[in-house]
């Protein structure tokens, strides 16, 4: 038996407090604080081709390198712009100088120290030459002055409003110029074992499996990264991937890691708990792409009965699983925050919408047939996954209801692509487009006339001209005052939508899922970001 | 073949069979009158469990599973008969030329046979109907272009060792043609195991059909079992029915042609009609 009277005074205050220390520790435990160490294991789908993420855009390889290069800067929760490499920033009156105050005290991985040297190289000879995305947001780069090692001045042709919320690291990564000096880019050897600034450093990759970050001991931000160790798993099946979170093996899946299928059975799981945050930035729009070259779809008022015909809410709730909400234009409502977009638009969502979409294609001159068809159109299938023929077989039968006999054709995806892009073989084609951070990125393309470019996927196909929408995205892209320019995209959305040269469907709502263990892992840029803060509890 | 008719009625599990494809091709014929919206119509609320509206569910865009189930059967019939018979009918004539002829002729077409039989024949299938782009018909001639080699072996097998019988060597003495030998006395007297291996195609055909569909290589615009089953995989653990029904009938389907195929072997082939 256990007796207090028999342990001398002493000891028994000594018993006393570490048994109140514990009960303590136990009821800290909910709050837990933040605990150094532990290694996190993230799922990353599918498994990137490259870790080049200064030469290659696509969307599985920042989750990697976001923990291993840095950009200038980040950004806070309303998308302002936050210091990062650049601790401060001074932008002239004029908007064509741009001055940024490097944090001091930051080395490479390789031990190199920061400068503005590597600033300087990675934007003029890196990004603007082989990022895919150089050619839209460092257009008006005309060059970078570097005073002192701790300066860099941007000097810009025109003032360039969008540049100032493309320069985090999963745009633009600063990447070491001694490492790339006088060396191919894509075949430089750190394309695939990265060398950066950011929390982790790249320790290993074992092609099919994983790839293995280890904390990097000399990071410039005091005390930070928590953890040990970052494993990012590559698991092609999406059940196991699921089954993965399930049973505690992986910490973190974000963007489309979870099937959107088994998100809510995961939500239930005790162990586990969801996001949609971190996604502002990701403005994703799943939409139709009309060619008006075709005699049918030529006239607007076919395509805006399309537009009607479709019942947005249907798609989210049975194709896209609830995880989305419906688009009213080409702005997806993230946009909000930066006061572009407006829902001050033709709505399609109204009660009378068939009966609108069918007198509209009486108007057009397409009356129904003695079969009840006015029209015969092809449906091109979206060859990236099962989402999209389900879409589709959704869209032939809302198509039905205003007599257009829709045909399904779903094709590989470099025939897809070819068919859409470079023939101009379609007539309805249901992509998918993120905006990214600023309407410039990842709008304009897909409607301003100079964008009809043969044999480039995923702009204009549309063969759709409008010289004042022309004018007014060219005003958007130089114009610095900010309001002015929310102004220019609340007309080009009413002209959009009014023109309907496509039918913007659903904003889709990403969800990351965690293990409850894992802490302080989503920032305003979700999995694009660092996890220098995020720890797990033992 | 009433002979043969009786030797099959006394396999008890091939009148099963016969009796489970006669109400496939049943369901599959009164599949527009029973579904006259077709099977791709919303119908109800999705996912639906089984219930007195709909007997075998809803799927996740609220699809009735019973009509795609009937209008998948018709899908899969008429690709497994249409691949098989085309696949038998250009099998045997290259076998039968191969066999006929013998000498050179024999050895290019075996060549070229086996060349086609070494190819995966699933693989080979997949590739052809992303080359033809997916319709009816490409999937069609995908499965038949991958099944008929074992046919082509067969019938230039059956061919050489009937070449040499006496009834041949007296037509040859008579001055008969070759096609008139491989039409009226050599083919007729291998149509027995033609006709077995045939209707087994038939069910590879489906299988294959079904298969092609499940990884989105069939017809989007044609409801099929496979595509039913690609399509409730998703929702699996929370709707097992979406899945479960149309891999029921593949199951019935392939398995009472297969019973039916060994009921017409026993009934047709002379060997094993002592037993």
């Amino acid at each position: 038996m256990f007796d207090l009277q028999s342990i001398r005074p002493g000891r028994r205050a000594l018993l006393l407090a570490s048994v109140f220390g514990a009960i303590a520790n136990g009821a800290k435990a909910q709050t837990a604080s933040p605990r150094r160490g532990g290694t996190m294991v993230m799922l990353v789908h599918p498994e990137p081709s490259t870790l080049a993420a200064y030469a290659v855009s696509a969307g599985n390889i920042p989750p990697v390198t976001t923990q291993i290069y840095e950009g200038l800067l980040t950004y806070d929760w309303d998308l302002k712009p936050a210091p990062l490499l650049a601790k401060s920033w001074e932008i002239s009156p004029d908007g064509k100088t741009i001055t940024f105050r490097l944090q001091e005290g930051v080395t490479f991985h390789n031990g190199q120290p920061f400068t503005s040297a590597d600033v300087q190289y990675s934007f003029m000879e890196i990004a603007k030459k082989v990022n895919p995305n150089g050619p839209v947001i460092l257009a008006e780069l005309t060059s970078i002055d570097t005073p002192d090692p701790l300066t860099a001045v941007f000097n810009l042709a025109n003032p360039a409003p969008y540049l100032m919320v493309s320069l985090s690291a999963n745009y633009i990564p600063i990447v070491c110029k001694s490492v790339f000096e006088g060396t191919q880019p894509m075949q430089n050897p750190s394309a695939n074992r990265p060398i950066g600034t950011g929390p982790f450093k790249f320790a290993e990759w074992s092609r099919g499996q994983f790839i293995r970050l280890d904390r990097n001991d000399r990071y410039w931000k005091p005390g930070l990264p928590m953890l040990n160790r970052i494993i990012a798993r590559f698991i092609p099946d999406a059940s196991t991937r699921s089954a993965a979170l399930e049973a505690g093996e992986a910490h973190y899946a974000a963007y489309s890691a979870v099937n959107a299928a088994d998100i809510r059975r995961l939500q239930a799981n005790p162990i586990l708990d969801s996001t949609t945050r971190g996604y502002g930035m990701t403005a994703a729009l799943t939409t139709l792409e009309f060619n008006t070259r075709r005699p049918n779809l030529a006239k607007k008022e076919v395509r805006q009965a399309i537009a009607y015909a479709i019942d947005r809410q249907f798609l989210v709730d049975n194709v896209l699983y609830g995880f989305a909400k419906p688009a009213t234009g080409p702005l997806s409502s993230v946009f909000a925050t930066q006061g572009f977009y407006t829902d001050q638009v033709r709505r399609f969502d109204v009660p009378d919408r068939i009966e609108i979409a069918n007198r509209l294609m009486d108007e057009a001159g397409f009356p129904r047939g003695a079969d009840g068809k006015r029209m015969s159109l092809y449906l091109e299938i979206n060859s990236f996954g099962e989402q999209w023929l389900r879409q589709g077989e959704y869209i032939k039968q809302a198509l039905a209801q205003i007599g257009i006999d829709l045909t399904l054709r779903s094709e590989d995806t470099a025939t897809w692509l070819r068919r859409c892009y470079t023939d101009y073989d379609f007539d309805i084609n249901e992509p998918f487009y993120s905006a990214g951070a600023d309407p410039v990125v990842g709008v304009h393309r897909h409607y301003v006339s100079s964008a009809i470019r043969r044999g480039t996927t995923f702009v204009n196909n549309k063969d759709y001209r409008n010289p004042e929408l022309d004018r007014i995205m060219d005003a958007a892209t130089r114009e610095n005052d900010h309001a002015k320019r929310a102004e220019l995209y609340h007309q080009a959305q009413q002209i959009l939508v009014e023109d309907s040269p496509g039918a913007w469907l659903c904003e889709v709502q990403y969800v990351t899922i965690f293990n409850r263990k894992l802490h302080d892992h989503t920032g305003p840029l979700g999995a694009y970001q660092a996890l220098d803060r995020a720890w797990l509890e033992r | 073949m009433p002979d043969g008719l009786r030797r099959f009625a006394r396999n008890r599990m091939a009148v099963l069979g016969a009796i489970v494809i006669a109400i496939i091709v049943l369901v599959s014929v009164l599949a527009p009158f029973l579904y006259p919206k077709g099977a791709f119509s919303l119908a109800g609320q999705p996912l639906q469990p089984p219930s007195l509206q709909f007997p075998l569910g809803t799927d996740a865009l609220g699809r009735d599973v019973a009509a795609g189930v009937a209008e998948g059967a018709r899908t899969s019939l008429l690709i497994g008969i249409a691949a098989a018979l085309s696949a038998v009918i250009f099998g045997a004539m290259i076998g039968g030329i191969a066999g006929y002829y013998r000498g050179t002729v024999d050895i290019v077409l075996m060549r070229v046979t086996e060349f086609f039989q070494t190819i995966p024949a699933f693989l080979l299938a997949m590739l052809l109907v992303v080359i033809l782009s997916p319709s009816l018909l490409s999937v069609i001639i995908a499965i038949a272009a991958v099944s008929w080699p074992g046919i082509a072996r067969l019938v230039r097998g059956e061919f050489v060792a009937l070449g040499g019988r006496e009834f041949i060597l007296a037509s040859l003495g008579l001055g008969a043609s070759g096609p008139r030998i491989i039409f009226r006395h050599l083919l007729p007297n291998c149509l027995s195991a033609i006709i077995t291996v045939g209707s087994l195609l038939v069910a590879t055909a489906i299988l294959l059909e079904t298969g092609l569909a499940f990884l989105g290589l069939g017809d989007p615009n044609i409801m099929s079992w496979g595509l039913q089953i690609s399509a409730g995989r998703v929702s699996l653990r929370t709707a097992w029915w979406v899945c479960t029904f149309p891999g029921i009938a593949i199951l019935l389907t392939v398995l009472s042609i297969n019973l039916v195929g060994d009921g017409l072997n026993e009934a047709l082939n002379p060997r094993l009609r002592e037993r």
